[in-house]
């Protein structure tokens, strides 16, 4: 605490000590600076109350100081007040100045403006007597603009009749349409019924060749089933005859046997014989043995005779009887060779015999052999004979088969045959069905395309009758507002002429009021003097009416303005017109003996009201011809309008058609003049000939597609009529399309075309 | 029913043909203009008595093009060829400042058929390879081209000899149709 009350006790010094310290004491020291100071001073007290006096006098002197620096502030302060008080009193002349100032102009403000507003008064005026001129312009424009739109309105109408009668031509084709539409719906049936019909056909015959199929297959199979038979025949027969040869080569081998055999017989019989005629030799030998054996006995006996004769020889004898030894003994062998000869020769024999026999037991064997074997010949060749009638019976059944299956081949192709001519029937009526649905579909398609173009034409004639209708409506509106006006002009005229019949009325009345005044005046003349006093009255009335009459002139003038504006206003005005005469014929009433004698102002009055009434009247008739003459001017205008018209739309009314043909003239003026390009086309005597012929030599030339949009322009140049354009471009279209039959030839050829189409129902 | 199927066909293939017609006064270079389109030549012509008509095929779009004799006593018959124009190229000799004003009315009276609602305009300019040539914003102005309304139009300057500006007004006719299609 100390410490912080040294610190500020030295920083108060330092503040001292600084050059011009308390008085200088910036304005800008802060309240809070003087605020801690105050602070710090009630630390002081509330710390150091009970204090020394060191501190007490220090705390003086701070106080003293303190006073002082606010009394330098507060000097300071007077005299910011003084100078503040200076100021306010320079501000106080300055405001006073500038009021003086501003007054001062705002008075020459207003006098600018005055004057101003004065220019601006004229400015305004005359602009307001051009806007009056404006408006009678405006009014006469207004005029001509209300002739233009009957002229519209008559135009409009005869569209809504065209426009009418085209929406019942709409319904008139799509009623055709629809029957076309229905008749080809009809023949797409028709040709569904035919299709289904060869469907059902083609159906049967399918199944036919199945079944026929079905019996080519069992004939085939039979013809397999004998074929199979066949050469088993075949087989059974090639058997045989092998058999056959078999056995003639055995029957050969046995008759070749047969034959060995007959000649081993012969051969043995001829053996036999040889032996037989061995055995008759050595029969015949031995015979001549014994013949010799017994030569020889004899001899011998003869010998011995001899001998017993012939003894005498002893020696003889000896030897005699040695060789009779000898010749015995040759004998015996003689005889023992033959017995051999003889047992040899009978044992051959035997053996032959016995070889005879067994040959004949052999042949008769292969006799028997040969007995059975011509049986199995004979058995064979029957077996043969019967293999030789089943061969043939094969060949038969085989050429059976041949013909058959040759039938069934025949049958076959013709099965097949039919087949293929009724899958071809099937195809064609397939395909000429399909080509038929096609040609169907094509037509449906292009009746459909047709049909939505007509429905695109009718949206699009709709949206016309729409936007006519619309036009017409608002053509209507404005013919209605115009019939009103027209009507209002008429009632006009009726008044008008009511009013001059009044008029007339009035001035023959007036005429004989005026006969009547003047015998009056010439009775009341006298009168006049014992008048005059009433004469000043009636000056000042005079005076008043002229007055009054004036107004109401000018009033009728400017009435006449509004009446050209508008024609309704006109009526009220006009028929406002004879009221005040009326008043003042009223006003004069009273004064009537008075004004006899000054019956001068008011005949004139009278004079010029009827001449202006005359006046009236003659430009109403002249009016009423001008409109009349208008009318029938529309009139005609109209009936043109139509005839283009229906030229345009290609509406040919009977009744019109050879008039429009016969004076295509009258219809032109009502083109579009001026320009070359409009002008009149069917003028076809003067075109030039040689654009003619290279037209119709580019139409004979060129592509087709090229030559359609060629047919507007032959006929333009060659006047065909409608139907023969139409024909042309028909033929063209189908030169051009796929389908469709060619066009018939109507027009110049068929007279009885232009009679009214009936529609087939 | 052929143009049925013509029109089948067209839709498959994409090959319909946009007919086009050149029209203009006489000497403005109408043929030339044809015959520079269709075989990139300058031929020596005479006047149109008639017409001509040529296929010229451009970016894969093919033309038919129909050049309309141009003289006074045959301007008459331009209209019979109008049904179903897709463009009109109208050909304005730019040295010729005596007849514009005929061109103009012409062009005016063409503009207002029915028929050409739709078709789109291509102006021109040609023979802007002469010296005393108009500019192409004064023949648009001269011609009352900035007053058309709903109507597709440009305006290019030509020159059929020099074969310049050709290429330029055919692509824009060519982008414009395809847009328009």
């Amino acid at each position: 605490m100390f410490a912080k009350l040294k610190k500020k006790i030295a920083e108060e010094t330092a503040v001292s000590q600084r050059p011009g310290g308390a008085t200088r004491i910036p304005r800008s020291v802060s309240k809070e600076s003087v605020a801690s100071m105050g602070a710090d001073s009630g630390d002081d007290f509330a710390s150091d109350g009970s204090s020394s006096r060191e501190d007490l006098s220090s705390q003086l002197l701070r106080r003293n100081e303190q006073i002082r620096k606010l009394e330098a502030r507060l000097s300071d302060y007077a005299e910011q007040v003084r100078n503040l008080q200076k100021i306010k009193e320079k501000l106080e002349i300055a405001l006073e100045k500038h009021q003086d100032s501003s007054m001062r102009k705002f008075q020459e403000q207003n006098e600018t403006f005055q004057a101003n507003r004065a220019k601006m008064a004229e400015g305004l005026a005359l602009a307001l007597a051009r806007k009056d001129q404006e408006w009678s312009e405006k009014m006469d424009q207004l005029e001509k603009e209300k002739r233009l739109l009957t002229a519209q309105l008559q135009e409009v109408k005869n569209q809504s009749l065209n426009l009418f009668q085209r929406r019942d031509e709409m319904d008139e084709l799509e009623g055709f349409q629809q029957q076309e539409l229905s008749k080809v719906k009809h023949m797409l049936l028709k040709k569904e019924e035919t299709l289904g019909k060869t469907e059902q056909e083609l159906e049967a015959r399918t199944r036919e060749l199945s079944h026929t199929r079905e019996e080519l297959m069992t004939s085939s199979q039979m013809l397999s089933d004998l074929s199979q038979k066949l050469e088993e025949l075949q087989r059974h027969c090639s058997a045989l005859e092998e058999q056959r040869d078999h056995v003639t080569a055995s029957k050969t081998g046995a008759e070749n046997k047969i034959s060995a055999l007959v000649q081993k017989e012969q051969e043995l019989q001829a053996f036999i014989q040889q032996l037989s005629m061995d055995l008759q030799k050595a029969t015949a030998k031995t015979q001549e043995k014994e013949k010799l054996v017994t030569q020889l006995q004899e001899k011998v006996s003869s010998l011995e005779k001899r001998l017993e004769q012939n003894l005498s020889g002893e020696e003889h004898v000896q030897e005699l009887l040695k060789e009779k030894t000898v010749a015995e003994q040759n004998l015996e062998d003689t005889r023992q060779q033959l017995l051999a000869a003889r047992s040899s020769q009978a044992k051959a024999i035997d053996i032959l015999e016995t070889r005879v026999k067994e040959l004949q037991q052999n042949l008769q064997a292969s006799e028997e052999k040969l007995k059975h074997s011509g049986d199995v010949m004979v058995a064979q060749e029957v077996q043969i004979q019967e293999l030789a009638a089943a061969n043939q019976e094969s060949s038969r059944i085989r050429q059976q088969a041949l013909a058959l299956e040759q039938q069934c081949t025949e049958r076959v192709h013709t099965l097949e045959a039919q087949l293929a001519a009724l899958e071809r029937a099937r195809v064609a009526d397939h395909t000429a069905a399909e080509q038929e649905v096609r040609k169907l579909e094509q037509e449906n398609a292009a009746l459909r395309e047709s049909k939505n173009e007509c429905e695109r034409s009718l949206q699009h004639h709709q949206l016309e009758l729409k936007k006519l209708k619309e036009e017409w409506s608002q053509r209507e509106i404005v013919s209605v507002a115009m019939a009103q006006a027209l009507e209002e002009v008429r009632k006009q005229r009726e008044e008008f002429q009511r009013q001059a019949a009044n008029l007339t009325a009035v001035v023959d009345e007036k005429e004989q009021t005026l006969q009547e005044r003047a015998e009056v005046i010439l009775q009341k003349e006298q009168e006049i003097f014992q008048l005059k006093k009433g004469h000043d009255s009636v000056l000042l009335q005079t005076r008043q009416l002229q007055s009054e009459l004036e107004a109401l002139q000018s009033l009728r003038g400017t009435t006449r303005d509004e009446e050209l504006r508008l024609p309704s206003p006109e009526q009220g005005l006009t028929r406002s017109v004879p009221e005040p005469l009326v008043t003042s014929r009223a006003t004069q009433d009273p004064t009537f003996q008075l004004s006899a004698a000054e019956g001068v102002p008011n005949g004139e009055v009278g004079v010029m009201d009827l001449e202006q009434l005359q006046k009236d009247k003659q430009d109403l008739e002249q009016q009423l011809l001008e409109k009349n003459k208008t009318i029938k001017q529309m009139q005609q205008r109209m009936l043109e309008l139509k005839k283009t018209l229906q030229k345009e739309l290609k509406i040919r009314p009977d009744n019109e058609l050879f008039e429009v043909r016969e004076k295509p003239g009258p219809e032109m003026p009502n083109m579009a003049p001026s320009v070359t390009n409009n002008t009149d086309l069917t003028d076809a005597r003067e075109i030039n000939f040689e654009y003619l012929k290279h037209v119709v030599l580019k139409f004979m030339s060129c592509r087709e597609s090229e030559a359609f949009h060629l047919i507007k322009a032959v006929s333009v140049l060659l006047n065909f009529s409608q139907e023969e354009e139409n024909m042309l471009k028909e033929t063209l279209e189908y030169k051009m399309s796929w389908f469709g039959s060619k066009p018939a030839p109507k027009g110049s050829i068929r007279p009885s075309i232009s009679n009214p189409r009936i529609p087939w129902s | 029913m052929g143009g049925f199927f013509s029109s089948i066909f067209s839709s498959l293939f994409g090959t319909r043909e946009m007919r086009i017609l050149i029209l203009g006064l006489d000497g403005a270079g109408k043929t030339t203009i044809l015959y520079r389109l269709q075989v990139g030549e300058v031929v020596t012509t005479i006047p149109t008595i008639g017409f001509n008509v040529e296929t010229v095929t451009y970016k894969n779009l093919k033309f038919q093009v129909w050049d309309l004799g141009g003289q006074t006593s045959i301007r008459p018959y331009w209209r019979c060829y109008y049904s179903n124009t897709d463009a009109v190229i109208y050909v304005v000799d730019s040295c010729d400042r005596d007849r514009i004003g005929i061109s103009k009315s012409e062009l005016v009276a063409m503009l207002e058929e029915e028929e050409l609602r739709k078709a789109i305009l291509v102006v021109f300019a040609n023979k802007q390879d002469m010296e005393q040539a108009m500019t192409p914003s004064e023949m648009a102005n001269s011609l009352g081209l900035p007053a058309l309304k709903d109507r597709k139009w440009q305006i290019f300057k030509t020159s059929a000899t020099k074969g310049t500006g050709l290429d330029e007004a055919m692509e824009w006719l060519v982008e414009t149709l395809k847009s328009r299609q």
